[in-house]
């Protein structure tokens, strides 16, 4: 499967060459993959430095004068460091950019805790013109960025660096609407981005202990498809959440929210706690926080039991 | 020095109980000169498409700024009158979603100049010919943002932009910048060094500026004082976000009269 930033750059091209309005800048990162960018669209294409809060401005008076920017930079640089910007330069003031990250999470796993980033989504979330997209896959970001780069509001798209590989229609990636990979009975297991793979492979070890997981899978958090979530947990009454996000504001929260006035609903969170000291692979990271088939079904398992 | 208009930032001060009189008072004459003989801009049509663009980076500043907005035709006298109520538009920084001719709502520093980077650079991917100004004041250039994009701005040889800075002394208070007009020129401005309370330096100033050196930036570091006008808030201290009692507001009337 292509990787997302490739994608990335190749929608850039895509859309550049229609759209004279868009103006990518990057924090020199992704400067390679650009090229038929910048090469097709050489005055709307900047290699602004590494200065992140000063490009997240720069993109402020750009689309103030109605050029409609695409940041694109590593995720705790562009989001946790200059999310001032981002909060007052876009959201109190009313303008528009999408934001495109790389390295959520401990995608850069090798690199250590000062490339890691948890909370971006979250902050992004407080925003109230936020909309927050995760795409796990090529044709997801390919799709929803075309379908919301020009909506006036603050886009910010996390790309992980490894696609979750599950093959999904383009017609089920409707933008704001979860998709239910897998029907089940027993417990909602509901994930976003990469931990798709993860949760069907805990959905199989799950179904050879007599265990019907549903898996819900949400490439856009917000605005939040709550009635999918609540239909699903109406049916099952438990509900495991997979989420490389902190796990004090992100997809557990959602779905709790989602779930207010349903009676006897357990639940329980696979996220991240804290800093993820360590190297290795971003697999090796995972399962050390039991994100992993092992790890989800061992949490749903519990929560089968505790129920009954 | 405008009198009329450093009494109506003390009224406007006195009446809400919310202001920064002595830093509106070192910029009340370059905004008045710029408004006043530099900018192009319609009042009665702030977004005219061919305007010249404005943002005040030092937004605790924005008491002169009203006024002299006031004073060219952007707003009106019951808004200054509503300075700071619940039923006004102006309050304590400047607000672009509700205030005509404000061009960026400022209030944290380091967001309005690298603001004005951008709009200066949108404005050249348009081949547009608008100006873009942004003030600053000397202690906002202890953020670090000033000077990236000081660095981003002559990296981008933004000649359409040009800076002013507020050179009222109040970064020496804390951590000095100075020496400021040599910095600018390290990062690769032209630099121009005024009194910012001279009609006549102003007028030789900006008469043109933006027409030489057109691949480099402009900054104009203005010396300034802050409270210019009124002998007993000059300075720095007690007055920097003071409100006038009666008796003073009694004094700072007789001193401007």
């Amino acid at each position: 499967m292509k990787k997302l930033r490739q994608q990335f750059a190749d929608t850039m091209l895509e859309l550049g060459t229609q759209d004279p309005r868009l103006v990518v800048l990057v924090g020199d990162i992704s400067h390679g993959i650009l090229q038929p960018f910048a090469k097709a669209c050489p005055d709307r294409y900047y290699n602004i430095g590494i200065c992140e809060p000063s490009i997240v401005n720069v993109a402020a008076g750009l689309n103030k004068v109605g050029l409609i920017p695409v940041v694109h930079t590593i995720a705790p640089f562009i989001t946790e460091r200059a999310y001032e910007q981002i909060k007052l330069d876009f959201g109190y003031q009313m303008l528009s950019t999408s934001i495109v990250s790389v390295g959520g999470a401990f995608d850069y796993v090798q690199l250590g805790c000062s490339h890691h980033c948890y909370a971006d989504v979250s902050l992004l979330c407080h925003l109230k013109r936020g909309v927050v997209i995760l795409p796990g896959s090529p044709i997801e970001f390919a799709k929803l960025f075309k379908e919301t780069y020009a909506n006036g509001l603050i886009n910010y798209f996390r790309l992980p660096e490894k696609p979750h590989g599950v093959e999904i229609s383009s017609d089920d990636i409707q933008f704001s609407r979860g998709i239910r990979i897998r029907e089940g009975r027993d417990v909602t297991i509901a994930v976003i981005g990469t931990q798709l793979a993860t949760a069907l492979a805990a959905a199989d070890q799950l179904a050879a202990q007599g265990v019907s997981a549903e898996v819900l899978y949400f490439h856009t958090i917000k605005p939040f498809d709550a009635d999918l979530l609540r239909a699903s947990v109406t049916k099952t009454r438990r509900f495991v959440t997979v989420e490389e996000l902190s796990a004090h504001d992100g997809l557990y929260n959602l779905c709790l929210r989602a779930c207010v006035g349903l009676n006897n609903v357990s639940a329980a969170q696979i996220a991240i706690e804290d800093f993820v000291h360590g190297y290795g692979t971003y697999e090796e990271l995972c399962a050390r926080i039991g994100m992993s088939p092992e790890g989800i079904r061992q949490t749903s398992l519990a929560l089968t039991r505790k129920a009954a | 020095m405008n009198n009329n208009l450093r009494l109506r930032i003390a009224e406007m001060v006195k009446r809400s109980g919310e202001g920064h009189i002595p830093s509106s008072y070192s910029i009340v004459d370059l905004l008045d000169h710029l408004y006043g003989k530099v900018l192009r801009v319609r009042p009665q049509e702030p977004k005219w498409q061919g305007r010249d663009f404005f943002i005040l980076s030092k937004g605790h500043g924005c008491g002169a700024l009203y006024a002299v907005l006031a004073k060219y035709g952007f707003l009106q006298e019951k808004d200054l009158l509503d300075y700071g109520t619940s039923k006004g538009i102006l309050g304590g920084h400047p607000d672009m979603t509700t205030v005509p001719g404000i061009e960026a709502s400022t209030g944290s520093l380091g967001h309005g100049f690298p603001t004005a980077v951008g709009v200066a650079l949108g404005l050249r991917i348009q081949r547009r010919n608008n100006r873009v100004f942004a003030l600053l004041g000397d202690g906002e250039c202890h953020e670090g943002t000033i000077w990236e994009s000081a660095n981003i701005a002559a990296n981008l040889q933004l000649g359409n932009l040009c800076a002013i800075v507020d050179w009222n002394g109040s970064a020496a208070q804390l951590m000095p910048v100075d020496d400021l007009p040599a910095k600018w020129k390290a990062f690769g401005w032209e630099v121009r060094i005024i009194d910012g309370h001279s009609a006549q330096e102003m007028a030789e100033c900006f008469a043109g500026i933006l027409f030489a050196a057109r691949d480099k930036p402009k900054v104009v570091i203005a010396k300034t004082i802050k409270g210019k006008g009124v002998s007993f808030a000059e300075g720095h201290g007690k007055w920097h976000h003071r409100v006038p009692t009666d008796a003073e507001m009694e004094a700072i009337r007789l001193e401007l009269s």
